[in-house]
């Protein structure tokens, strides 16, 4: 009726929405009723001049007060049916739901299917069906939130606990950590992807990705990790970019900007990739290099530090191929959702560098950029429209925005179509 | 926990400002010595309800770890030595009962009997502490002290980290027990301070003490007998 | 005694409490219970004003998406210090002892025709507890802990953060607090003036009394817990921590056994203080004298059986959620019986504007708001939905800051004249109270909204799509802190220079605690008062 919690996506959330909705309407009804009395008490009986005036001696009213106990009373009954009523559904998990495994860890979500595909920061459900997620935590309190299914449960280190939801309808929603957790709790984030039975299937049998980990070396594994994530900031032939080249850098020993030496073994480099904060080679910006934690596990880390004790001057590595391009055509018909796809997506590195919230990482942000002007290093103004976007992708060192370094890879020339590069545009104007 | 101290010198301290003849009731500048008494009573028997309540948190995490952790909590009790403790609950009823004694003779005006039997208490007190010593040294030399000899504590985390909490808190108790003993009881009693007309902190501090006692005898069969 | 009042200071001005001893000692070592209340009132502030810039520098961060003030919240761990010092600042440190250690001290004497507590002495240990407990809260704070003023395990057994220390100094503050309590109500059964019967008693001394219950009853659980909590940090006791074969629901389970009844310390107290003004200014015996008393000895007692409602989704049986949702209903129903007498005392009343009723009737308002948010998170599918959004911190705000700290701040009114012998400005209190009630709701409506929206709380960042709320927000605190520091900085500055000297019973009350001089001598009272009538006598009897 109200819709004050917005999208339905499961199908107990009208059941939430409707009890949500009565006691709204009793609640607006009871406040003003009684705050109206009251402010028609005030006005009426007020002391007119500032002087008293004759009150009558009333001590109270026994039929009053029974009416005003036993109705609040049948009031709360009633309501307490409503929340009792939806809960009951809340917790009752239909036979036959598929299970998903949930781990929640500082500071990401992991889940894992009973093929034994895993995925993180991302649950991927079909339409329509039950879902059961068995949860536990592998350190401290989390809580598994979705609000569109109006569920939530806490995840807790030493039991499991359960929620379930049958979704609606298919889209992208977003996955909060509700229970304090630490440091990165606003960033334990994931997102819900409700897909299309079919295309459900599809993916869940889709296990390339598993098996070609699996049975990969782990220098391998590194090193396809580093087209994918670090080749923009991390050179590997000696040449300093945002970050210290990787060149000759495992047992490397330097000084730190804050005046301490570091030796770059096992510790430092894992330290490096999940605290970055904690220890910045003198020379290069503190706030440079965004956080991995969730986004490497132990395994990927282990790979990067093995694939980095191989460099050895003569290693070349491609960027990451273009991501297929098939999910960005799937999720999003308009442009605009195309170009959402592309910068979101891990092999074109965009978001590690740029960020769509205003805040600013190693480049500026996406955030209210189309059409802002910006004043370049050699001194003089541009205003971003089309023609200059489509030149700092592809010649990046062209022109250079104050205050931010000419570290930006050329490398999308060829691996993004200018009708890439459109989508992208029309992305950013929707973000200005 | 200098509170309990401070809920009887209300009355006790009071009595020494004023300089009154040994036995009199204190003169309290804001109530009558009847009020004083009942005043004074209820605050002990409110306060002892806050402690029975500190308590029961550990009872209650005993029964739900116990709960979890069956096997362990009855391999870690038989590490405790049920001799020593039956001993040291034999001596603490005892010195319940003598610290009651004192409080019928200071009711009678026998200073000399608060004394002895609250000295009987106060050095039951003494034993209990002693024997507590002898235990927490044994468990030190099977490796189950936490800090420093515990190389056998993180095998009963559970039940040892409960143990040393329930009883540790107890003893302190037992060592505040024995001073509010000493301080209300038997030095004001060799000053003849006590008469039928005012004996209140006699009879806090037995009241006081008969819960450390009340206390313990609801620990030993917990810690030593259930398991 | 009585010899005091009559006598004169040095320079010809009646000798009261404030007067009759100087020195900066005289307060410290200070037995008497409205030197006692100063002694709170003063220290309590410190932690309004540490924990208020706490609660200001963390709106000015959340006014935009990605970081605002990178200067001074340069990181996440920053922010979460921010909230836990203004969680553990503002619940123990000031709104805990708030209003029972303030105007309880101040009042409980006065309004029963006492001369005193009942210990006196043992009342200013209690201060000093505070005062030691808030050390060592303070110097905890030098390594800041991160935990939320809940201490929730295992994360609070495993951070790197001086948890030990400031929890200790939660369990100390603990003690003040029992033994605040302990004291009232030792008093409150003894100390009643001649012909004081219960039912004479003034509301606001039930509203104290049944606080005190629960500060004497709830306040060791949580104690023990937090001692717990030292245990397994410093030698590894398994309780909480699962990785030791300890339980966190539990701790939760300990720790929600106080802290749900805390809400109602909090508040209670500030039932009470509006009983007490709206039949004063509207010239009205209290409406339904009785119902109002037994429903703060219900709320006091029900509260005990509702802690369960903090964990609907914590992993309790779904059978105890049940359970608990049923059980918390029936607070709801005491707490609008009191709403329906208040608002009836007003009928046919003559009622006059000054700062304590616009206080008091603001509350009601805003207790309608904090109640009504309440039946939402009670509702156990509705609460899964709200449950750690920012509906509920708009929820216990308006329960917390709308019902306890507006309760005090009317009460700090009211008993101005009493208290500092003082009339404050009416214009300047009213505008101070005009900014806080706006800045106050447009601080925590769009809160509400925010909650329906599914923004979690305890967030160093969020998605953009929330900004506009938090920007409103972050400019009502803003407008919120200003009205405070207005509203308290015209009561000191009145204290201290005010010109008006405030007659015996400038409200004409009945109370007793205006029958004395104003403010009272040492020894409260020339001669043992007689209570001879009902506490709300107002009116003339041949209207009724």
């Amino acid at each position: 009726m109200l819709g004050l919690l917005g999208d339905q996506g499961s199908d107990f959330a009208h059941k939430v929405d409707y009890a949500h909705d009565i006691v709204t309407i009793i609640s607006v009804i009871c406040t003003v009723l009684i705050v109206g009395v009251m402010l028609y008490f005030a006005v009426i009986y007020r002391q007119k001049d500032g002087k008293d005036h004759e009150t009558p001696h009333i001590h109270g009213n026994n039929a009053l007060e029974v009416i005003w106990t036993t109705f609040p009373t049948i009031v709360c009954i009633w309501v307490a049916w409503l929340g009792y009523d939806s809960f009951v559904d809340m917790r009752t998990v239909p036979e036959g739901a598929m299970e998903i495994n949930v781990t929640g860890r500082k500071w990401a979500w992991d889940f894992q299917y009973k093929n034994g595909k895993r995925t993180t920061g991302e649950l991927v459900v079909p339409v329509g069906e039950p879902v059961k997620l068995i949860m536990r935590s592998q350190d401290v309190l989390h809580s598994f939130f979705v609000p569109v299914m109006r569920t939530k449960m806490d995840v807790i280190p030493g039991r499991y606990t359960y929620e379930w939801f049958r979704p609606i309808k298919t889209g992208d929603f977003q996955v909060f950590c509700t229970e304090y957790c630490g440091n990165e709790h606003s960033k334990m984030l994931a997102r819900l992807k409700v897909l299309p039975k079919a295309e459900f299937e599809r993916w869940l049998a889709d296990d390339s990705e598993a098996k070609k980990l699996a049975s990969m070396k782990p220098s391998d594994r590194g090193k396809e990790i580093y087209a994918g994530k670090c080749i923009a900031c991390h050179s590997l032939d000696g040449s300093p970019r945002v970050g210290p080249s990787w060149l000759k850098l495992f047992g490397r020993k330097g000084e730190l900007s804050d005046g301490g030496t570091y030796v770059a073994d096992e510790n430092y480099i894992r330290e490096s990739i999940l605290n970055p904060a904690a220890k910045v080679v003198k020379g290069y910006p503190a706030q440079g290099m965004p956080s991995f934690q969730g986004q490497l596990s132990d395994d990927d880390i282990t790979g990067v530090i093995e694939f980095i004790k191989t460099i050895d001057g003569t290693t070349k590595v491609d960027v990451a191929a273009p991501a297929p391009k098939k999910s960005a055509a799937a999720a999003g018909a308009t442009p605009a959702e195309r170009g959402k796809a592309l910068i979101n997506d891990a092999g074109n590195l965009c978001a590690t560098c740029h960020s769509i919230d205003g805040s600013k990482l190693v480049g500026p942000s996406f955030k209210g950029l189309w059409g802002r002007k910006e004043k370049m290093s050699d001194g003089t103004e541009v205003t971003v429209d089309a023609d200059y976007i489509k030149e700092s992708i592809y010649k990046p060192q062209a022109k250079i925005v104050e205050g931010y370094g000419p570290v930006m890879p050329a490398m999308y020339e060829g691996k993004l179509s200018e009708q890439d590069v459109n989508d992208i545009i029309e992305y950013l104007k929707t973000l200005s | 926990m200098g509170k309990d101290k401070d809920v009887m010198s209300s009355n006790a301290a009071v009595a020494e400002h004023h300089h009154v003849a040994p036995g009199d009731p204190p003169h309290i500048h804001h109530m009558d010595s009847k009020t004083a008494y009942g005043a004074a009573k209820l605050g002990m028997w409110l306060f002892l309800a806050t402690e029975v309540l500190l308590f029961a948190v550990m009872f209650c995490s005993f029964a739900i770890m116990r709960y979890y952790h069956l096997s362990e909590f009855h391999d870690a009790s038989h590490h405790l030595n049920l001799k020593l403790g039956a001993l040291n609950t034999a001596v603490l009823l005892f010195s319940s009962y003598t610290a009651a004694v004192a409080v019928t003779k200071a009711q009678r005006g026998d200073n000399k009997g608060v004394i002895r039997n609250f000295g009987i208490s106060f050095a039951c007190g003494l034993i209990f502490l002693v024997v507590k010593t002898i235990e927490y040294t044994g468990k030190a030399e099977h490796g189950m002290f936490p800090f420093v000899w515990n190389e056998h504590f993180y095998e009963y985390k559970n039940f040892l980290g409960l143990y040393y909490c329930m009883t540790g808190l107890h003893a302190l108790h037992v060592i505040i027990g024995m001073a509010v003993m000493y301080i209300y009881g038997i030095r004001p009693a060799m000053h003849n301070r006590y008469s039928g007309r005012y004996y209140t902190p006699v009879e806090l501090g037995a009241l006081y003490w008969h819960l450390v006692d009340l206390i313990w005898i609801y620990l030993f069969p917990l810690l030593y007998l259930v398991g | 005694m009585a010899a005091h009042s009559s006598s004169h200071a040095a320079g010809g001005e009646e000798l009261n409490y404030l007067n009759w001893k100087t020195g900066l000692w005289s307060w410290l070592s200070s037995t008497d219970h409205k030197r006692i209340c100063f002694l709170y009132l003063y220290s309590i502030m410190v932690f309004f004003i540490l924990g208020g810039i706490a609660a200001l520098i963390m709106r000015t961060e959340l006014a935009t998406a990605g970081p605002t003030i990178p200067s001074i919240v340069k990181d996440p761990h920053t922010y979460n210090v921010f909230f836990t010092m203004h969680g553990v600042f503002m619940i123990f440190l000031f709104v805990v002892p708030g209003i029972p250690a303030t105007l309880g001290n101040f009042l409980i004497p006065l309004m029963i025709g006492a001369k005193d507590v009942a210990f006196p002495r043992l009342n200013l240990f209690s201060w000093y507890l505070y005062v030691f407990g808030a050390l060592c809260g303070g110097i905890a704070m030098m390594n800041p802990v991160d935990t939320g003023w809940t201490f929730y395990a295992p994360y609070s057994t495993t951070t790197s953060t001086n948890v030990s220390l400031m929890v200790f100094a939660a369990f100390i503050l603990g003690f003040s607090s029992i033994l605040t309590g302990l004291n009232f109500l030792v008093t409150i059964h003894q100390l009643r003036a001649p012909g004081m019967t219960w039912m004479r008693l003034p509301v606001f001394i039930w509203a104290s009394y049944a606080t005190a219950v629960i500060q004497t009853v709830a306040t060791p659980v949580v104690g023990m817990t937090l001692l717990l909590v030292i245990a397994e940090r410093v030698f590894g006791a398994g309780i909480f921590d699962p990785t030791k074969g300890g339980d966190p629901v539990l701790m939760e389970h300990l720790f929600w056994f106080y802290s749900h009844p805390v809400v109602y310390i909090m508040v209670l107290p500030a039932f009470g203080v509006v009983g007490e003004i709206i039949p004063v200014f509207s010239r009205k015996p209290l409406f339904g004298y009785q119902m109002v008393v037994y429903s703060s000895v219900a709320i006091a007692a029900v509260g005990f059986i509702v802690w369960a409602h903090h964990m609907f989704v914590a992993g309790i049986s779904d059978f105890s959620a049940k359970f608990f949702s049923i059980v918390t209903f029936l607070v709801a129903v005491p707490t609008a019986i009191k709403v329906f007498n208040w608002v009836s005392t007003m009928y046919k009343g003559s009622i006059s504007f000054k700062t304590p009723m616009l206080y008091a009737m603001s509350f009601v308002f805003l207790f309608m708001v904090a109640g009504t948010t309440g039946i939402y998170l009670a509702m156990l599918g509705v609460d899964v939905y709200y449950h750690d959004t920012y509906f509920v911190v708009a929820h216990f705000h308006y329960t917390i800051q709308g019902g306890a700290v507006i309760g005090l701040i009317a009460a700090l009114h009211m008993w101005f004249p009493k208290m500092s012998g003082k009339m404050y400005n009416e214009t300047a209190s009213k505008t101070a109270f005009a900014m806080l009630f706006i800045g106050f709701n447009l601080t925590f409506i769009p809160q509400f909204i925010l909650g329906m929206d599914g923004m979690p709380r305890r967030y160093y960042d969020y998605p953009v799509e929330y900004q506009t709320l938090h920007t409103l927000s972050t400019i009502g605190a803003y407008l919120n802190g200003l009205g405070y520091m207005f509203a308290l900085l015209n009561l000191a500055w009145t204290a201290k220079y005010g010109k008006v000297k405030a007659p015996r019973n400038p409200y004409n009350s009945k109370g007793l605690e205006w029958q004395t001089a104003s403010p009272p001598p040492h020894e409260n009272f020339d001669t043992q008062p007689v209570v001879t009538e009902d506490p709300y006598n107002y009116g003339t009897p041949h209207h009724a």
